[in-house]
């Protein structure tokens, strides 16, 4: 530090006077020992001078530590971490700061920063050392970490309960549905019209249950089966979707068109999916008119937000998030027939792929679906 | 010219660990218009010893076709496969794999295990009974023209 400080003095002017060499020596003074660093001198592995913080930090008086080896307070195991990028920053290698573990006089592990360089100190070479302790951003760290895995471990076991559980139920379910199809088939009109009645209620409640299980298995299918991400041409995917809509599309009249789209990092069968289930629900919910459908895509450096715009009935603004929920109708069946997870699908897709999906719209002024695809592909796991 | 199947009653042998299941084949084939007799293996071990005859199965006839569930305790469908594929006296007896599993995994396995066929139990009572029948036919048919030709 005085080193830098004389060598910033004009070459060419005369050597410091007194006056000024007793300023620059406060001034160094001033902030060695009043800085919130902890910050020392180094010489031959011995601390030279060493500032309150430091001492502070390591639990020591400021003259406990003067002499004394300063690799001493790491802790063991880190001590080759320290040399090696001591040596490094010295050299001019690296300029970041290093981490590792010191263990302070009251035997507490702290977790501080460090930086060094190399400066001359009572005319010999010398490492000036600054150290913060970041034991509490560790922490921090370290519980992020730790409840970020548990998430991911309660997702995935969600998912394979969810998946499991509408796997493993329709078995048993199929028993119930065929056995009373076949009590119908055989028994109609031989009991009271009652039983007739009762039965036509448990073939029809086996059914529904069957269709519930079979979206459920879809919708946990997003999660557990999805495929690597690749290189996914979005044009060739809305062609595949509106191929696969094909029949619906031609008995409405309904006119599906686009702008160019983007190639993206994705799951190809499940963006298909995505965009056949939004322009389906755009053809499903339409209004008099033949539908119209426009699709777009914006890029944002690394975010693609894609608009699917229709001319349809519209959602109440009050229904814009519950629509993304499972089995959430906002219509009676006799109206528009489904089981509701249309959109909980896209959600998952959507998220799967690192991006959300939300809903512009108004009643009967046609609805926009915007989603957002992460061109790096990030996918969680 | 598509010739008629041969009046000859069939032995199917069904393996399958739910009963329900099996009643279902039964009451499907029932009133087909061909006279099967049908038997019945509840896993994958009783049905290796029915194959081979062994034990209480020493007078078994050898199956025409196989109808083999996936999912069974002490011996699976796959392993059943690869056994029945894998034995020169049996692998020409065709093996339809009747499950309840839509898993894309299973199907590629069991075909990659020579499989004749692979179907998933279909939630409909009607169409149930329709695929039982349809399968049964093509293969006991495909059977019969073969054995034609070879005579």
């Amino acid at each position: 530090m005085s080193q830098m400080l004389e060598m910033e003095q004009p070459a060419a002017k005369p050597a410091a006077t007194a006056g000024e060499s007793k300023q620059s020596r406060e001034l160094f003074r001033a902030l060695f020992h009043r800085s919130p660093i902890g910050t020392y001198i180094v010489q031959n592995g011995h601390f030279r001078l060493v500032n309150r913080q430091l001492a502070y930090i390591l639990g020591y008086e400021e003259d406990e530590l003067t002499g004394r080896p300063s690799l001493g307070y790491v802790l063991t195991e880190d001590r080759d971490i320290v040399r090696e990028n001591a040596v490094r920053m010295l050299k001019g290698e690296c300029a970041q700061g290093y981490e590792f573990r010191i263990i302070t006089k009251q035997a507490k592990i702290k977790w501080v920063m460090e930086t060094v360089a190399p400066v001359m100190y009572q005319r010999k070479r010398a490492t000036l050392g600054s150290l913060i302790d970041v034991t509490e951003r560790k922490l921090v760290e370290e519980r992020l970490r730790q409840s970020t895995l548990e998430i991911q471990r309660s997702n995935a076991e969600l998912e394979q309960f969810a998946y499991v559980i509408s796997h493993d139920l329709q078995e048993p379910l199929r028993m119930v549905a065929s056995y009373t199809q076949l009590l119908a088939k055989r028994y109609a009109n031989q009991l009271d019209g009652d039983a007739d009645e009762f039965i036509s209620y448990a073939v029809d409640g086996a059914k529904r249950m069957q269709t519930l299980l079979h979206e459920l298995l879809d919708y946990s299918r997003v999660g557990t089966r999805g495929k690597p991400f690749s290189l996914v041409n979005c044009e060739h995917v809305v062609d595949q979707a509106m191929a696969n809509l094909k029949i619906a599309i031609e008995e409405c009249g309904a006119t599906v068109s686009y702008e160019v789209l983007p190639t993206v990092m994705g799951d190809e069968g499940q963006l298909v999916r995505l965009f056949q289930n939004l322009i389906g629900n755009a053809i499903k919910f339409r209004r008099e008119e033949p539908p119209h459908v426009y699709i777009s895509a914006l890029r944002r450096q690394n975010v693609v937000t894609f608009s699917v715009k229709d001319n349809g009935i519209g959602i109440d603004p009050q229904h814009s998030q519950s629509v993304f929920e499972i089995f959430r109708r906002l219509h009676t069946k006799e109206e528009y027939p489904g089981t509701g997870m249309g959109l909980a699908i896209c959600k998952k897709i959507v998220e799967r792929h690192g991006g959300h999906i939300s809903v512009q719209s108004q009643p009967g002024q046609g609805s926009t679906f915007h989603f957002t695809i992460n061109m790096a592909g990030g996918e969680p796991a | 010219m598509i010739s008629r199947p041969a009046r000859r009653s069939a032995d199917i042998l069904v393996v399958d660990d739910n009963p329900g299941d099996v009643r279902l084949t039964v009451e499907a084939l029932k009133d087909g218009e061909m006279q099967n007799s049908l038997h019945t293996a509840s896993d994958g071990v009783e049905a290796i010893a029915f194959l081979r005859r062994k034990g209480r199965y020493g007078q078994a006839p050898r199956p025409d076709l196989i109808l083999l569930d996936l999912d069974m305790p002490r011996m699976g469908g796959l392993q059943v496969l690869a056994e029945i594929k894998a034995d020169g006296a049996l692998k020409d007896i065709p093996v339809v794999i009747l499950t309840g599993s839509q898993e894309i995994e299973d199907i590629v396995k069991t075909y990659d295990l020579h499989a004749n066929c692979f179907v998933t139990k279909p939630i409909d009572l009607e169409q149930f009974v329709r695929m039982v029948k349809s399968v049964t036919r093509f293969w006991l048919t495909t059977l019969n023209r073969q054995r034609r030709t070879a005579n």
